[in-house]
């Protein structure tokens, strides 16, 4: 069938895509490699495969591929109608401190695991859903470029981490740093071996925006406005109810990425968490949704792949001391390359 | 070679993938003509006239400009030996004026601030040539007839000397394309060629001094003046088809009597727009519309018709007044609410506001219809397979030329896009349809079919408002004719009183 051959020839175009910008990027990153006068290869191969080579690697690539996944999704959906969220880290960051405050501030309850953790994540959803709703509400009833306010949501969430993490009702009385006490064992949870639980709500996660996007009216609507705003309008879809919808969905997987990262990494609120490699986790969730052309269903192979660089830029540092920020470079390199060559050969992903 | 050969291709041949779009093509253009370049929907004008503008390269073949073989391989190359050319979609930034935007690549002192002489030069030429136009209003305040007119002298100050004009009349109301024919004439007093893409025989008539015929990227004749005639340019055109023509070479129609609906489908009470810049808005207008009629709206571009087509879909629109469907206020109603009782629309612009370009044919079909109920399951997920077979039956009963409902629906031909458009009104039930220009830049054959399906709709006692530019082709197929001036209704018109002439005037404001 028709159809059969179009998957076949578009499976073939993206492998030639992502082949020829990866192969070049490691090409660029090789001479700068070479350059600083470090052994190419060693370093190749230790930037691929760190993930790969011990369990340790593989969990610290798991580890970080989840809030990056949750990340992703908040630039990509609503990106979907062509709106960018530059807010998501804001949102991870709000998720999380509300998770904190509900959990602290319930946890002398003493209520058990099976009712706090979902409670929990729960508040975390809503709490960064409705974060980043603000900003589709902004544009939807004022036409305040979503840039611009989730820009500065980002500094508002980054300021309320710090209130809530030096505030005497929750800050740890024992550090010296801004960090909040330590939520009850019944709010934490557990690991698989080495991997964190939180895994089964990013395969939850991965299905469920799966479902909504392929199968839903309203993932036909979301779509249907990014593809032409003046036809959707035209033919009955509400904008304002789309972007705030796409905004809400955006920021609920922030919040949920936010929330797991205090329920199953931290334990309690760190100043400037969700960051990794010195970075916070909302660039790379930009940075990752567009090497897939901001394409939802293609989002968790990117992020676990971008994971793999990040993992093997952290190795890179300690075995060879080659400045983690190689990393940087060698994503941005990839993004670009891929950027140029769809452009240039062919659209790939669709 | 003849002596006044001013353009000449010789076997031009050009392929796109499997595709032939030019077949050894032979072309000549002698100075001082207005030449048509006349052929259907994909015969390969565009093609041809970019190849020769520098867009496209040929494949093989060569291009003799004026006795000398020149291989030109950008539109710099062609504008530097003094072709222009019109584009059908206007490229003119629409946040500059008109002289910011002509100034825009030109030639000359570079960066140089301000722009007075340039102004005077560029009005100059406006005025030499009948082309006034507003010079320091921001392009996008302006009508499609007066961009046109800028992007003419645009090329004429770049130093054209043949103006290549893409299908120029697409966006034009009848007024304004006299405007054009008189415009035309001064240019070749000029010493200005002219070539005219056209796939209207009415305007090759009018306008041109030779024609050139394409037909599936094949020259099937060059036409003198003295040989012109409808019946043989749609010969010529068409072949095998049998197409029965008017004498302005528009598709004939079988419009049987037919007993109207008791009641009407729909009624117009009293609405009012407040007008704007852009739009002057609707002046208190009512009119019923019966089951079994096509009721034609027609106007001169911008002259409220838009108003009219949309606001039965988005009653919300309107400032004051109420529209009835069977009866029953549409007051405050979305779009969706209208749908729900069998009403459906195409919109004027197909393209920018009718498709979802990056979609498949069957989520394009969808669109619209994906909040009924046959279209959902659980309330809240879509059914594919119902869509993909709703997609089928529009591919089917609309003749959309595509392999399967899944192909991405930009790859369609405009005609097949219409086609599908409109197939779109008809997946569920429909009482009323409202149309926009739908046969606008189509080729006869496609418009034929579109009357067909309006008139198919009518004898089975739907209603159609048809809200059309061209007054010839609301002649053909409307039982009544409103016609509206500034927002203004000016009268309605039964078949036995249409009067071109009559409504024209009206629609003038005369």
């Amino acid at each position: 069938m028709a159809q059969k051959n179009k998957y076949k020839s578009l499976i073939l175009s993206n492998l030639i895509i992502y082949g020829a910008a990866i192969i070049l990027a490691l090409g660029v990153i090789s001479i700068f490699v070479a350059v600083l006068g470090y052994n190419v290869l060693e370093a190749l191969r230790t930037l691929l495969t760190t993930s790969f080579k011990s369990s340790f690697g593989f969990s610290e690539t798991v580890k970080k591929a989840i809030p990056l996944l949750f990340a992703t999704y908040a630039f990509t959906i609503p990106f979907m109608i062509k709106f960018f969220n530059i807010g998501g880290w804001g949102q991870m960051l709000f998720g999380g401190t509300m998770t904190v405050v509900v959990g602290l501030t319930l946890g002398p309850l003493g209520l058990p695991s099976i009712v706090m953790v979902p409670l929990l994540l729960l508040v975390g959803i809503i709490s960064g859903g409705l974060f980043a709703l603000l900003a589709g509400f902004l544009k939807a009833k004022y036409d305040i470029n979503p840039i611009i306010s989730t820009i500065m949501l980002n500094f508002t969430a980054y300021q309320f981490v710090n209130f809530i993490a030096t505030s005497n009702i929750f800050r740890d009385p024992n550090e010296g740093h801004p960090i909040t006490r330590r939520l009850s064992e019944s709010s934490l949870m557990g690991f698989f071996g080495e991997i964190p639980a939180s895994i089964i709500l990013a395969v939850i996660a991965i299905i469920i925006v799966y479902l909504i996007m392929k199968k839903t009216r309203l993932g036909f609507e979301i779509t249907a406005v990014g593809h032409n705003l003046t036809a959707s309008e035209t033919y009955g879809i509400n904008f304002s109810k789309t972007i705030m919808v796409a905004f809400f969905i955006g920021g609920a997987l922030a919040g949920l990425g936010g929330s797991l990262e205090m329920l199953n990494i931290h334990g309690k609120l760190i100043e400037g968490f969700a960051k990794t490699s010195g970075a916070q986790y909302g660039v790379f969730g930009i940075l990752t949704s567009l090497v897939v052309a901001g394409n939802p269903l293609a989002v968790p192979l990117a992020a676990f792949f971008m994971s793999v660089l990040l993992v093997g830029a952290d190795s890179l540092q300690r075995t060879m001391q080659i400045p983690v920020e190689i990393v940087f470079l060698s994503q941005a390199v990839i993004v670009m390359f891929i950027v140029i060559i769809r452009e240039r050969y062919g659209k790939g992903i669709k | 070679m003849v002596e006044n050969d001013y353009i000449n291709c010789k076997n031009i041949s050009k392929k796109f993938g499997e595709v032939k779009a030019l077949d050894d093509i032979n072309f000549v253009v002698r100075k001082g003509e207005i030449h048509g370049l006349l052929g259907e929907n994909g015969a390969g004008k565009s093609t041809l006239m970019n190849i020769l503008y520098g867009l496209y390269s040929p494949d093989e073949g060569e291009i003799i400009i004026g006795g000398e073989k020149t291989n030109i391989k950008s539109p710099l190359d062609s504008i530097k030996i003094g072709i222009g050319m019109v584009h059908q979609v206007s490229t003119l930034v629409p946040d500059f004026t008109a002289v910011e935007n002509i100034i825009l690549g030109s030639e000359g002192e570079k960066f140089t601030l301000p722009i007075s002489r340039e102004r005077e030069d560029i009005i100059k030429i406006s005025e030499e040539f009948g082309l006034q136009f507003p010079a320091d209003v921001k392009i996008k305040e302006l009508s499609a007839g007066v961009k046109q007119k800028i992007e003419i002298v645009r090329a004429l100050y770049g130093g054209a000397t043949l103006l290549i004009l893409d299908e120029p009349t697409t966006s034009l109301v009848e007024s304004e394309f006299q405007q054009l024919l008189k415009s035309l004439k001064v240019f070749v007093d000029k010493g200005v060629t002219v070539v005219f893409i056209t796939h209207k025989i009415k305007e090759v008539m009018e306008a041109c001094t030779a024609v050139t015929v394409l037909r599936k990227g094949k020259v099937q004749a060059r036409v003198p003046k003295e040989e012109l005639g409808v019946e043989n340019l749609v010969k010529l055109m068409f072949m095998e088809q049998d197409i029965e023509v008017t004498e302005s070479a528009l598709p004939k129609v079988n419009l049987p009597e037919i007993e109207l609906s008791e009641k009407p489908v729909a009624q117009v009470k009293n609405i009012s727009i407040i007008g704007d810049d852009t739009s002057p808005g609707l002046k208190n207008i009512s009119f019923d519309i019966f089951g079994g009629e096509i009721l034609g709206v027609a106007a001169v571009s911008g002259n409220g018709e838009k108003s009219i087509a949309e606001c039965i879909i988005h009653p919300t629109m309107l400032d004051s007044g109420e529209i009835f469907i069977d009866e029953k206020s549409m007051k405050n109603n979305s779009p969706v609410e209208v749908f729900a009782n069998g009403v459906f629309y195409t919109p004027e612009d197909r393209i920018k506001e009718g498709i979802l370009n990056e979609g498949s044919i069957k989520e394009n079909i969808l669109l619209g219809h994906h909040q009924e109920d046959r279209f959902l399951k659980k309330k809240i997920f879509i059914d594919w397979k119902e869509a993909a077979s709703a997609a089928r039956d529009v591919i089917k009963e609309f003749n959309v030329a595509t392999p399967d409902e899944d192909l991405s629906i930009r790859r369609l031909s405009g005609g097949n896009i219409q086609k599908a458009i409109l197939g779109r009104a008809f997946v569920s039930p429909l009482k009323l349809l409202v149309t926009h220009n739908p046969t606008s830049g189509l080729d006869i054959s496609t418009v034929e079919f579109i009357f067909n399906k309006l008139v198919e709709l009518r004898n089975k006692g739907g209603a159609v408002l048809f809200v059309n530019e061209d007054l010839d082709e609301l002649m053909i197929v409307c039982d009544r004719i409103a016609v509206l001036h500034d927002g203004e209704l000016k009268g309605i018109f039964k078949r036995s009183e249409f009067d071109k002439f009559k409504i024209g005037l009206l629609m003038i404001g005369g």
